[in-house]
């Protein structure tokens, strides 16, 4: 019998076999191979297999009948193989799935994977998401977080995109994370703000997915009689898929996927995938947020704790102020007796003493060294006070009034006029009363060696932007900007300004209690004071 | 002529006091701490009294209340070497207020000026 098909032949020439193309040249010359791969499924061969059986051979229908069955379990073993190669690539994504979400502890890089898996074509292939959180303190489900195109053009145009970046999973999402996410955030924010069911609400679809702990695929949605109409409407979708996210029997929330664009069917198989997914991807978000709060008490915990450390050295810092206070002021009065009683009685023998005396000017000697002492004392005692302030609340326009009587007779004195001008509802300063009571005075008080052009001082008190501010602007007095910012530097020297210590040590004093003093020569004539006086106790720290 | 009490833990302060202060036409009693300056005001009566803050282990506050207190009538001027006493709310009690110098000048002032005003108190009878 003359064979139609080459499956006698040992070997065939290219081009004797119409199945044999580039590529499978090995089989020319191979006929056990060429009956399997090609003959059985060639033409020829079953038609040689039909002449056989016709010729009456006993064995005829026995051969047809084993090409058949051969070829059943052939597409039989090559389905079984497709699905072991999905199989094997669904494993290899939740692998690499697997890895970068227990990897990160980053909640939002955690979403951003597990956003992207679902809607992703290599992973889970829907065309959106929505993430909703429990929210344990109000006891709500909310919407969180959603991702992909809500029209055609967008889809498209995104489909696109990524077909053409080849990228693997973990750098398509952080491709997600980094600059998509928030736009994501404000596209869907229309949505995602209504979503929000009480857990209490047991009847609501989303409640009694989450409660069930299994996925739900809900078709028909708007006729649907668990499901709410509104919520139907507010998805936009007939069919979507509920996976709840459920971790050690805590609720964490919920995953809804849809294919709103291409309405492709959503199969049990769809169903098994994500059901896999989901809780890897709830034990992860969980264990972000955990993290995420860990953190934020770990940074509570460092805040406090540096918060101690500075309040220890403060500590340490007032008590060493206070020894060098009280040392300072017991020396200090120990001093003051006696310099007094000198210069006390130096004072009432020059009196006593007449002009042409030549033991006047050794008393005068005395007299003026004992005022120098004096002073240097004074200064001295001024700057221990200035060590330790004590602050409390303090009416500034009583303060001003009491700093302004305490200087009434050196103004006179000096032929100076002043003017007050209180600001109305002020409300309280915490300072250091005694010590800002010093400064008003001392600013009150210093003479400049003004030229007399107006002798006057205005203050004024005013609150200005969460502060209350003195203002002081003495008329009587000009000097350089570059010489008041010289009298403005502790123990610079200013003797020649004739201001002494005086209102350098009223900046010390007040800058470290959080207050600025600022002095400005006036743009006509005269010099502008400013101090900046705290509300509120939080200002100062 | 005015009757005034120094009270000093220091002889030499109080013996500058009374020279001072007698030089300006007052009469001058002197008491070395609380105790005595009781005694002495039980004795008499003073127009005003000077007093210093810090007395041996005696506070001066704590007699200036006590006078407040029982002798409302009469002022008192602190006399302190501390300047931090002036914006003591305690010694707020207080008539006037001296930081202590050799210079009694500032004193004899304020002195002068307290007294000023009680005779105008007691003139408009209050």
């Amino acid at each position: 019998m003359d064979w139609e098909c080459c499956w006698d032949r040992d070997a065939v020439a290219p081009g004797d076999c119409p199945n044999i193309g580039e590529g499978d040249e090995d089989l020319l010359e191979s006929p056990r191979r060429r009956i399997l791969e090609k003959c059985c499924d060639c033409p020829n061969f079953k038609r040689d297999l039909e002449r056989f059986q016709a010729s009456g051979h006993p064995m005829g229908p026995v051969f047809s009948l084993i090409h058949d069955e051969y070829r059943r379990q052939k597409i039989h073993i090559q389905s079984l193989i497709s699905f072991l190669d999905n199989k094997s690539l669904e494993i290899r994504f939740l692998h690499e799935l697997g890895s970068v979400l227990q990897s990160s502890v980053d909640l939002e890089e955690v979403l951003s994977v597990a956003l992207t898996a679902i809607t992703a074509g290599r992973g889970f292939g829907m065309n959106r998401a929505f993430l909703l959180m429990t929210d344990h303190k109000l006891d709500h489900l909310q919407g969180y977080l959603a991702i992909g195109p809500r029209n055609y053009e967008e889809a498209h145009q995104v489909w696109d995109e990524i077909a053409h970046n080849d990228m693997d999973l973990q750098t398509l999402a952080q491709s997600f994370r980094k600059n998509k996410l928030t736009a994501e955030r404000v596209k869907f924010h229309d949505i995602l703000e209504q979503i929000s069911v009480p857990l209490s609400n047991t009847t609501h679809i989303l409640v009694k997915a989450l409660d069930g702990k299994h996925p739900l695929l809900i078709e028909n949605a708007y006729h649907h009689p668990d499901v709410d109409p509104e919520f139907a409407r507010l998805l936009g979708v007939d069919t979507f898929l509920l996976m709840p996210l459920v971790s050690r029997n805590r609720r964490v929330g919920m995953i809804i996927a849809d294919n709103c664009i291409t309405h492709r069917h959503i199969t049990a198989e769809d169903m098994h995938s994500l059901e896999t997914f989901t809780f890897p991807v709830a034990f992860a978000i969980e264990r972000a947020s955990l993290y995420e709060r860990l953190q934020e008490e770990l940074n509570r915990v460092t805040e406090a704790h540096t918060k101690l450390k500075v309040q220890q050295e403060l500590i340490v810092r007032m008590e060493k102020m206070a020894l060098v206070g009280r040392i300072t002021s017991s020396i200090a009065h120990s001093i003051r007796n006696p310099l007094m009683i000198i210069g006390g009685f130096a004072r009432s023998m020059l009196k006593n003493t007449p002009p042409g005396d030549p033991k006047r000017n050794f008393i005068e000697s005395i007299v003026g060294e004992a005022r120098q002492l004096e002073g240097v004392l004074d200064e001295i005692l001024n700057y221990s006070d200035s060590l330790y302030p004590t602050k409390d609340f303090w009416d500034i326009n009583q303060l001003v009034e009491t700093a302004l009587r305490d200087s009434a007779d050196t103004l006179r004195a000096r032929g100076y006029d002043c003017t007050f001008t209180a600001g109305s509802e002020l409300p309280p300063a915490y300072i250091d009363f005694k010590q800002v009571s010093y400064c008003l005075r001392t600013i009150i008080q210093c003479d400049l060696n003004g030229t007399g052009h107006e002798r006057l001082i205005d203050i004024n008190t005013s609150r200005e932007n969460g502060t209350i501010v003195i203002r002081i602007q003495d008329h009587g007095q000009y000097i350089s900007q570059e010489e008041m910012d010289a009298i403005m530097v502790p123990f610079s020297s200013t003797q020649e300004m004739g201001a002494g210590l005086g209102l350098a040590l009223c900046k010390t004093m007040l800058e470290k209690q959080g207050i600025p003093l600022n002095a400005q020569t006036a743009r006509e004539y005269g010099i502008i004071f400013t101090i900046l006086l705290p509300i509120r106790k939080e200002e100062q720290q | 002529m005015s009757r005034l009490l120094v009270v000093d833990d220091e002889a030499n302060i109080r013996l500058l006091y009374a020279e001072e202060l007698a030089e300006e036409g007052y009469d001058v009693v002197t008491a070395a701490g609380s105790a005595e300056a009781v005694e002495k005001l039980q004795e008499g009566v003073f127009d005003l009294a000077v007093l210093d803050i810090k007395l041996k282990n005696e506070s001066g506050i704590d007699l200036l209340q006590k006078l407040v207190k029982e002798r409302h009538d009469m002022p008192v001027i602190l006399c302190s070497a501390f300047s931090c006493y002036k914006d003591d709310f305690s010694a707020w009690l207080a008539d006037g207020y001296v930081v202590k110098s050799g210079d009694l000048s500032e004193l004899k002032q304020e002195i002068a000026r307290v007294l000023a005003k009680k005779a105008q108190r007691q003139k408009a009878g209050l």
